[in-house]
């Protein structure tokens, strides 16, 4: 038997969609300077 | 959890701590004799590190021996649930890959079940060479019993996210059309029993997520093959019988010879890409671990049956493969150190993570040991293993307890409970364990050489990428296996030269380690020579060669026939064996 590039095959895989939602693996970590700045925002009053 | 699992744990853990706890002290008190340094205490903590999980591998034999966990009876009727049965694939031995489809095709038309198991090969080749000889094979496939309609082939242009990618794409387009899928290697081979008893557990329990067989290595031909063909089937089911007790319902996943519930499997394990680049970040390279985790994450059941039987796998034939699978599995399990913190894991799926790490961090701590024993008898010119010759020897003995007391309680209850018949007879079978001991101790120097290195690249950056896996040749040369291993020979040379001028006293001690280190380049090539396939072996035989599944048998004829059939396939782009850059 030779490989022909015309070959098909009958049937292709089952059209059947399944979510595969990604899962959260790392923790969002926020640099210790934006946090600081962050906190001062909130405290300062506003105008 | 289950109270039992959760003592079973409990003991372990104890056990392992209490034991290279007790072990650290006792090497502290014959070093730091004439007073303690803080060298002194680097190292007796090395030595208690490395020496917890030398003791923890150990506690998992001497649980499976003595405790092993209860067999599931089979469970009776047809399954009900449809399967997908998932080849994923990547620059393979086709016919060979193929051929497997094809008798466990067979195998489940054999029990009359066919119609409730589909087969998808879920290609990833980018040679086209091969992707050429995969549609060949593939059109042999479809001339098989009950295919039409149950055989798929698909191949992807872009390989993303690997092997986890490959099955994450067939989930995502064709996963709502089946119950469970059947994860495969492309050198897996399942007998049809064993994969319908597994969908008949996935309809009983619907809170199992995924179950794990324990594939024994077959076909090896090669000395190193052998021996590691011999270790599966004769040491590691002991082995996976007490990591089963100490795992309960959150068992391992290995990533192939596993059945999956697939909603549960689509809804937990969609993989993130990590932040950063390779390897510490990108793609996740051991997917199984952390798959198996967020199954456990979401509630579902993680178990492996080390009594399922018919679940068979393929090995490298020679140290050099070895290395080279051993380096891409360092580099995804050293890439769980990302995943340990990870939110909702439960505290086994974190020790697990950090079990894998430990795997491969404790060789360059067990060097570093070494280094500092050197550094530490260079500075002070004393030689204090003189000074307490009995209680250094009490030490040693206890390490070689350590290692060998799991193999030889599998031995005595082998011997006892008449398994050794099935691995040649009561002289060969004890023959073949001995043979194992000696020649996995001289190989292990030189793997922990090549891990340490592993280790080494990694922590620098180094991606080792995501090379094919040659699982046909196994015969090196010398040249080939020194152009491997030469650095392991020199860094054995050198720590002896080393020793004999500023630390002479500990040279025996460290003949055991550098002197298989300097041969390396021999070993691996002795290791790697094929047996004579006109000969019965003497040693190292296993059920699968003395009285093979009819799955075996029936894949070899189909491959032979396949093959035989003078093809007018282009020349096979199956890798040849590479040495492992040094």
């Amino acid at each position: 038997m030779k490989y022909d590039s015309s070959m098909d095959f009958p049937g292709g895989l089952p059209d059947a969609p399944l979510a595969m939602p990604k899962q959260v693996l790392e923790r969002q970590r926020t640099p210790l300077f934006t946090a600081l700045r962050a906190v001062f925002a909130a405290a300062r009053p506003r105008a | 959890m289950p109270h039992g699992t959760q003592l079973t744990r409990s003991v372990a853990l104890g056990a392992a701590a209490l034991l290279s706890f007790g072990g650290g002290w006792l090497y502290l008190s014959f070093i730091g004799a004439d007073g303690v340094s803080a060298l002194d205490l680097l190292r007796t903590a090395l030595f208690a590190l490395s020496g917890f999980w030398l003791v923890w591998g150990g506690v998992a034999g001497v649980l499976g021996v003595l405790v092993p966990p209860k067999r599931t009876i089979p469970a009776p009727g047809r399954p009900e649930g449809m399967t997908a049965i998932l080849m994923p694939i990547y620059n393979e031995d086709a016919a060979a890959s193929f051929s497997r489809i094809a008798a466990m095709n067979r195998s489940l038309v054999g029990l009359g079940i066919a119609e409730r198991f589909h087969f998808a090969i879920l290609s990833d080749t980018n040679s086209m060479e091969v992707a050429a000889e995969e549609v060949i094979r593939f059109e042999q496939l479809l001339h098989e019993p009950m295919a039409a309609g149950r055989m798929f082939y698909r191949r992807r242009e872009r390989n993303t996210g690997k092997k986890a990618g490959n099955i994450e794409d067939f989930v995502s387009r064709s996963g709502g059309a089946y119950d469970y899928a059947l994860i495969l290697d492309a050198d897996s081979l399942m007998d049809g029993a064993t994969i319908a008893e597994m969908a008949r557990r996935m309809d009983e329990d619907e809170r199992l997520g995924l179950l794990q067989s324990v594939p024994q290595v077959i076909n090896a031909r090669s000395l190193f093959g052998r021996l590691m063909q011999f270790s599966s089937a004769y040491l590691s089911p002991h082995f996976a019988c007490g990591t089963a007790r100490m795992q309960g319902e959150e068992g391992p996943y290995w990533g192939h010879n596993a059945m999956v519930r697939v909603k549960a499997f689509a809804a937990s394990c969609g993989l993130p890409v990590l932040s950063g680049k390779p390897p510490a970040g990108g793609h996740i390279l051991s997917h199984d671990y952390v798959e198996a985790a967020l199954l456990s994450r979401a509630g579902w059941k993680v178990e492996v049956d080390p009594y399922l039987g018919g679940s068979f796998e393929e090995g490298p034939e020679n140290l050099i493969e070895y290395a080279k699978r051993d380096r891409r599995w360092c580099q995804g399990n050293l890439q769980h150190r990302r995943l340990l913190g990870a939110p909702g894991l439960k505290f086994w799926s974190r020790f697990t993570f950090v079990q894998g790490i430990m795997a491969y961090a404790a060789s360059p701590l067990w060097l570093a040991l070494l280094a500092t024993s050197i550094l530490d008898e260079a500075l002070r010119s004393r030689y204090w293993w003189r000074s307490n010759e009995t209680g250094i020897w009490v030490l040693a003995v206890a390490v070689a307890v350590t290692l060998l007391l799991p193999k030889l309680l599998i031995l005595v209850r082998s011997t006892i409970g008449g398994r050794n018949k099935r691995f040649g007879g009561i002289l060969r079978a004890p023959l073949s364990v001995i043979c194992e001991i000696v020649i996995s101790t001289l190989l292990a120097p030189i793997m922990l050489c090549f891990q340490s290195k592993a280790v080494t690249e990694i922590l620098l950056g180094l991606d080792g990428g995501w090379p094919a896996t040659n699982r046909s040749e196994g015969r090196v040369g010398l040249a080939l296996a020194f152009a491997a291993s030469w650095w392991v020979t020199v860094a054995g040379a050198m720590v002896t030269a080393v020793a004999l001028a500023f630390a002479p006293g500990l040279v025996p001690w460290l003949l055991p380690v550098a002197l298989p280190a300097i041969g390396a380049p021999l070993l691996i090539a002795a290791t790697s020579l094929g047996i004579s396939s006109r000969r019965k072996p003497i040693l190292f035989r296993t059920p699968s060669e003395t009285a093979p599944a009819a799955v075996i048998v029936e894949q070899q004829q189909i491959y032979l026939s396949w093959t035989q059939q003078g093809s007018t396939l282009p020349e096979s782009a199956t890798p040849g064996v590479t040495p492992v850059p040094a």
